[in-house]
């Protein structure tokens, strides 16, 4: 379980004062659970996913995974990042396979089992292939592979579909839940498209700005429907899933209203 | 709306003859056309001019001797060799001298310029140092060099090493802060420890910036190779100039000038296939 207790950043600005980016934010995490963390842009949610990576320190508060303090980057914490990380020196196969390589596993057998992460993606055929022959989507699915190759407790994940076009974003939506619902692993899931967030997470949080807080929390079962039923229309077009939609959507405008009120 | 595209396949098919005209985008600068026609001809201007100007006597034989003599006193270079050695042994000289400075400056620029790039301490050590002398024209202190290692090879391979190491260790170092924080990061979080980092991450990245400047060291080297010879040598092709010019014999210094010529240009075109082979993905990502 990974958590996160009274997180709170500030940043120096240019003019050196401090900038209070995340305000004593609270969260669990539980094994299996699929967090995804909703918000305008600059509501801290990316500075809380850089915290839970070990990117960022704390100003105060801390995190830990499993009872073990969160003190820097470590391969128990897989990161999916928004703009792709792929080394264009290395085959796609290598590059899923270069958290193997670090921890000092054979040539062999880090391509088989690079081999068997690309199938679960579904691009076992692209293995030889350099990452900048690959599409937009590809390239995040390799991210995806890449990330549970050093089989982490948890994967983080930075707004990865944000780059996408509509149509391969639902596509990779529907892999996500298909790769969560095999593989097991804790997410943490960033996003600011509502329909996203609803569709994907076990739970959901919506943060608000200045200072990124946590403004409302829900608990959702679209993502078990799915994963029984698999049919996506179905639920992102059923009436609670609309209702839900709009509730948050209020809640996500009356915290901006607030906000632009408040200048 | 099925009718419509019936119709617009039925409109296609009849005109399957016609090719397309093919577009793209209007370009800007010099566009993707091969511009080797035009160097090839302005080439062939420049040599005829010369021709022309040399055989009609426009100007006096001493200064500008024709392409014929040219050609003469290169066959004769070949053949016979100049002051007690032959063409080969002042190429190879030179070639000698300037790889061994390369492979010198390289070893030693390429690491010191990553950990400058790296390590506060590191950068804080060398930039004072380099800073300095890097500025300065490599003539200015070969003198010192002269006097502190003598007129043999020592000096002159140490002279150009210390010309070849500062744009090495330069652009190393610049390819270092060129490494995006999100691959640092990447790698990070996939558990790579310091060194892997560096190895996997770090050099890759700088590559393209370190081969960069292994091109201006190259150039710079030839420059600085010439100059070494002039003072103190008994072969080289810049020696083979000097004495050649004390003999107010052009022609000769016409041949040694394209020797060296010729030897950069295979160094800048050989660097450009490394490239190639080692960077394929350069301007790819």
């Amino acid at each position: 379980m990974l958590r996160v207790d009274k997180a709170t950043v500030y940043f120096a600005a240019r003019d050196g004062r401090p900038v209070h980016a995340l305000d004593s934010v609270s969260l669990d995490i539980p094994d299996g659970g699929f967090v995804v963390a909703l918000g305008t842009s600059g509501c801290g949610k990316s500075t809380l996913l850089n915290a839970m990576a070990g990117f960022l320190p704390l100003s105060s508060g801390s995190i830990t995974l499993n009872g073990h303090a969160v003190l820097g980057p470590a391969k128990a914490r897989g990161v999916v990042f928004q703009k792709d990380t792929l080394l264009p020196w290395k085959t796609v196969a290598e590059n899923v396979a270069l958290g193997l390589k670090f921890a000092g596993i054979g040539r062999k057998e880090r391509h088989e089992r690079a081999l068997d992460l690309l199938g679960l993606v579904g691009l076992q055929d692209f293995a030889a292939a350099a990452p900048y022959e690959l599409s937009g989507g590809m390239r995040q699915r390799v991210g995806i592979a890449r990330a549970l190759a050093p089989e982490p407790d948890i994967l983080l994940m930075d707004e990865p579909f944000g780059a996408l076009d509509s149509m391969t974003r639902e596509a990779m939506q529907e892999l996500l839940v298909d790769v969560w619902a095999h593989t097991r692993k804790q997410i943490f899931f960033i996003t600011h498209s509502i329909e996203e967030a609803l569709f994907l997470g076990t739970q959901l949080i919506v943060m608000s700005p200045r200072p990124g807080r946590i403004v409302a929390r829900f608990d959702l079962s679209f993502v078990n429907a799915f994963a029984r039923d698999r049919d996506a229309r179905a639920i992102k077009t059923a009436p609670e899933f609309a209702a839900l939609r709009e509730e948050i959507r209020a809640i996500v405008h009356q915290n901006e209203a607030l906000r632009i009120a408040a200048q | 709306m099925t009718d419509i595209v019936a119709g617009a396949a039925a409109e296609e098919a009849q005109t399957p003859e016609a090719p397309p005209r093919v577009v793209k985008m209007r370009g800007f600068g010099i566009g993707e056309r091969s511009t080797l026609p035009i160097s090839l001809t302005t080439g062939v201007i420049i040599v005829a001019a010369w021709w022309g100007a040399s055989e009609a006597r426009l100007v006096p034989h001493l200064f500008l001797p024709t392409p014929r003599e040219v050609v003469n006193a290169a066959i004769s270079f070949y053949q016979d060799g100049y002051a007690n050695a032959s063409m080969w042994e002042h190429i190879g000289a030179s070639l000698m001298r300037i790889l061994t400075a390369a492979a010198i400056a390289i070893a030693l620029g390429t690491p010191i310029g990553l950990l400058m790039g790296l390590s506060r301490w590191t950068k804080g050590v060398f930039d004072t140092p380099i800073e300095f002398y890097w500025p300065l024209p490599p003539l200015a202190y070969l003198p010192l060099m002269i006097i502190w290692l003598g007129i043999g090879e020592l000096s002159k391979i140490t002279l150009l090493t210390m010309a070849m190491f500062a744009p090495i260790a330069l652009s190393a170092q610049a390819g270092v802060r060129s490494v995006s924080i999100e691959r640092v990061h990447a790698a990070l979080s996939l558990g790579a420890t310091r060194f892997q980092l560096l190895r996997e991450i770090v050099l890759p990245s700088a590559l393209p910036e370190i081969l960069t400047g292994i091109r201006i060291a190259l150039a710079v080297g030839w420059g600085t190779l010439v100059a070494a010879e002039l003072i103190a040598a008994t072969r080289g092709i810049g020696h083979f100039i000097m004495s050649a010019s004390q003999f107010l014999a052009t022609d000769f210094v016409f041949v040694g000038i394209g020797i060296i010529a010729a030897c950069a240009f295979a160094f800048s075109f050989a660097m450009r296939l490394i490239e190639r082979w080692l960077v394929p993905w350069k301007g790819q990502s």
